[in-house]
């Protein structure tokens, strides 16, 4: 493993609180990141470092998402996934494969391989990204002309007639109902916007370790230079290293060429099938009959069939532009004002937005006018009834 | 969405803990009879309204209970901690040392305010806890003494200080032969209490789960137990997750969410070429049905049976009055199942049973110094008389 080459200049900017500083901010990046004590442990090989390094590698290393599941998985699994998912990537270290998988000894190990994942890529960056949290910047877009229905549709009024004042009354029994309704998921909006607000807050915190990582890297590695050099020096033995292949379940060529004879076979008999169908067709429509108005109706449904096919490919060419967007998009923010195929402009997403919204807002005005109406007509149709209505909320 | 339940007394702490159990155990239940994902949106569903999520995974019952005796509450909770799948939250009850003498008016004059805040606390403790809050599902008795009195109560305050949540009453309609000598009164007290504050009661008769135990299922010796159970089966049916004409592709929301429209419109003066007579009770009428169905072959069952306009009242649409929740996971291991919950003319004869024995015995003041003693005047015996011959004669007259 070659050292990093590092700018001792930069190291010796930094004071002498840097380092544990530098630590402490790259285990806030990171999921669930031991203390700076840990780090400090394993650079003297301490045994006790070893279980937190294990359980923090193999968080780096999982495939899976986070969850409640890995938690519970054992160390010593957790240890063997760790290896052989370093040595699929090309760990130069043997010491590492023969590490016991107790969690007893071997945390300066770890800590180099740690170090050599840093190293390789932008590790808290990929976490993030991982546990993005996806509500705070995306938002679904429906651009589909159907509109949803407006809604269950309203209960039958009769236009002429008696009205019995108990409809009435249950039509105000279900409109208190519908209002109550709106008030509790109105409720629920709020609890759950501030559930969101936490989970972005956590987020940032997040990040923000991240960017202080980045600014205090260099101290970091210049630490790790030291880690290094306690280790007694590893002879190349590239050559015996046993290579750890990803384990292949043996099914063997003999399953595929089944598969494939299969397929060969039912291909043949496909063939077959055709080829009885078009000579039957054939005989069928040879036997239609010959003259004169047989050649003219075939001639007039040719160019028929032509006809709609070409209006069919200029419909398809037409409709292969851009498709209604619809679905969830995130929101970037770009300053060249490039923007891709599938992306929307935020601005003219508004103003379509904007435009639905005035329409709606008409078409809602409208109905409670008429609702207004009706409800006058019907007041009008019971004398000696006396209107109270509800108190406004 | 999810419900606060209020155990109120004896009977509805140990109904409730029957109700919770049977629902997390059909929540469990590995014979679903459909597809994982199907089974999986059902549980999260289930649990959402009367779970919550501790740190270890037990699932909480969302859940309050009040008695005012030690004795019934240990027991439910020590029978809910024992069956290890579920258990109550640690400080989600309240009682008091020693019980009191078996009277509503004490239970609704004197315990209800002197532990309303206590009481109302621990409620709003249970609600703080729900990202959304569906409603309040109460469990009491009617015709016993203080656990019905302090319902009464505690239904009240819940409409002062949630009035936009909705509410639904758990009542038990107690045996025709029962033991307690004022249970008429009582049950009067408590029905014409609750018509006024709650938004739902739905009832259950002891005479008929009793019927069920002995005729359907053959038990000989029929404990509190065993229709606790079936009661908790019937409820449990209605609350698990289900499928409405509206959302067709998420489980309904709003458990509670049942146009009950209980309060039948007092009748007023008749309307306009028609004559309100004292039809005789010749056909049940009803003002909403509501049918349940469950498992196997839900999405051709036929249910135009209900939808004819001879079951409803003239000035409702069939449409209207008339729902279908479905789902095809199965409930509790049955292949199919169907639930009825029905707003009709059923109960009128039972009630009306009820307001004459006690108005008989009101007639010759027996037992009244009980009330009068704790704040319950004759006044107020004749309010609940009044209101509940309303009730009466507005279910008559659909």
């Amino acid at each position: 493993m070659r050292r990093r080459r590092v700018n001792p200049a930069a190291g010796a900017r930094a004071g002498a609180g840097a380092l544990p500083e530098a630590i402490a901010a790259l285990s806030r990046s990171l999921p669930s990141g031991p203390s700076p004590e840990i780090f400090r442990r394993a650079k003297f090989d301490r045994p006790e470092a070893t279980s937190a390094l294990w359980q923090l590698l193999f968080r780096v290393l999982s495939p899976l998402p986070a969850g409640n599941a890995l938690a519970s998985i054992a160390l010593e699994v957790q240890a063997r996934l760790v290896k052989s998912a370093l040595c699929s990537q090309g760990y130069p270290r043997l010491a590492l494969a023969q590490l016991p998988e107790d969690g007893s000894q071997g945390s300066r190990e770890l800590l180099l391989a740690l170090s050599w994942l840093l190293a390789r890529g932008p590790v808290p960056e990929q976490m993030l990204a991982q546990t993005r949290v996806p509500l705070g910047d995306e938002m679904t877009v429906c651009q589909c002309e159907a509109l949803a229905s407006l809604g269950p549709p309203a209960p039958h009024m009769e236009a002429e007639g008696p009205v019995d004042v108990r409809h009435v009354q249950w039509l105000m029994g279900k409109l208190r109902f519908r209002w109550r309704q709106l008030v509790s998921s109105q409720q629920e909006q709020c609890a759950l916007l501030s559930k969101l607000l936490r989970t972005l807050e956590h987020e940032s915190r997040r990040l923000e370790a991240v960017l202080a990582w980045r600014r205090s890297e260099p101290v970091f590695w210049q630490w790790m230079d030291t880690v290094l050099g306690t280790c007694a020096p590893e002879a190349p033995a590239a050559a015996s290293q046993p290579t750890f292949l990803p384990w292949v379940p043996e099914c063997g060529d003999g399953e595929l060429e089944l598969v494939v004879r299969e397929l060969q076979t039912l291909e043949e008999e496909l063939q077959e099938a055709v080829e009885r169908r078009r000579v039957a067709w054939e005989a069928k429509a040879r036997g239609c009959g010959r003259g004169p108005e047989w050649s003219a109706a075939r001639q007039a449904f040719r160019e028929t069939v032509e006809k709609e096919l070409g209006a069919l490919q200029q419909c398809w060419e037409q409709d292969s532009g851009p498709a209604p967007a619809h679905g969830p998009h995130r929101l970037v923010r770009r300053e060249d004002g490039a923007a891709g195929d599938q992306d929307l402009r935020a601005a003219e997403l508004i103003r379509t937005l904007r435009s639905q919204e005035a329409c709606l807002e008409a078409v809602l005005r409208q109905l409670q006018g008429q609702c207004r109406q009706e409800l006058a007509r019907l007041a009008g149709a019971l004398p000696g009834l006396i209107w109270i209505p509800p108190p406004g909320r | 969405m999810s419900i606060v339940t209020v155990q109120l007394g004896q009977c509805g702490n140990q109904i409730g803990f029957e109700v919770f159990d049977a629902l997390l155990s059909d929540s469990h239940s590995s014979q679903g009879l459909c597809c994982k994902r199907e089974n999986e949106a059902y549980q999260a569903s289930c649990k959402e309204r009367f779970f919550s999520e501790e740190e270890n995974g037990v699932p909480i019952a969302r859940a309050v209970l009040v008695d005012m005796e030690p004795k019934v509450i240990n027991q439910t909770l020590s029978k809910a901690a024992q069956s290890g799948r579920w258990k109550y939250g640690q400080h989600a009850c309240f009682c008091q040392k020693q019980g009191s003498g078996n009277n509503w008016a004490y239970g609704y004059s004197v315990h209800g305010p002197r532990h309303e805040e206590s009481i109302m606390n621990l409620i709003r403790k249970e609600v703080e806890k729900c990202d959304s809050l569906s409603g309040f599902f109460i469990i009491m008795s009617m015709a016993g003494g203080t656990g019905s009195g302090i319902g009464a109560f505690v239904t009240q305050n819940l409409q002062d200080q949630y009035s936009n949540s909705l509410k639904m009453n758990q009542i038990i309609w107690p045996y025709g032969t029962g033991e307690v000598i004022v249970q008429n009164y009582n049950s009067i007290l408590t029905l014409s209490h609750l018509y006024r504050s709650s938004d739902a009661l739905l009832v259950h008769e002891n005479d008929a789960v009793h019927k069920i135990c002995a005729k359907l299922m053959n038990i000989k010796q029929i404990s509190f137990s065993d229709i606790n159970q079936v009661l908790a089966h019937q409820l449990g049916s209605v609350f698990q997750p289900t499928y409405s004409a509206e959302s067709s592709f998420h489980y309904r929301r709003n458990p509670l969410g049942i146009d009950w429209h209980v309060r039948p419109p007092l009748s007023g003066p008749p309307s306009l070429g028609k004559m309100s007579l004292n039809k005789d009770l010749h056909f049940n009428t009803s003002i909403a049905n509501l049918v349940i169905l469950r498992g196997k072959d839900v999405q051709s069952a036929d249910v135009e049976g209900f939808k004819d306009p001879a079951l409803y009242t003239s000035w409702l649409e069939p449409v209207n009055a008339f729902n279908v929740w479905k789902t095809q996971r199965a409930f509790s291991k049955y292949e199919k199942s169907a639930v009825l919950v029905s707003n009709s003319q059923f109960l009128v004869k039972p009630l009306d049973m009820i307001v004459g024995k006690a108005w008989n015995m009101f007639a010759s003041k027996a037992y009244i110094h009980q009330y009068t003693k704790f704040g319950i005047e004759e006044e107020d015996f004749l309010d609940s008389f009044t209101s509940l011959e309303q009730v009466v004669a507005s279910y008559c007259n659909l």
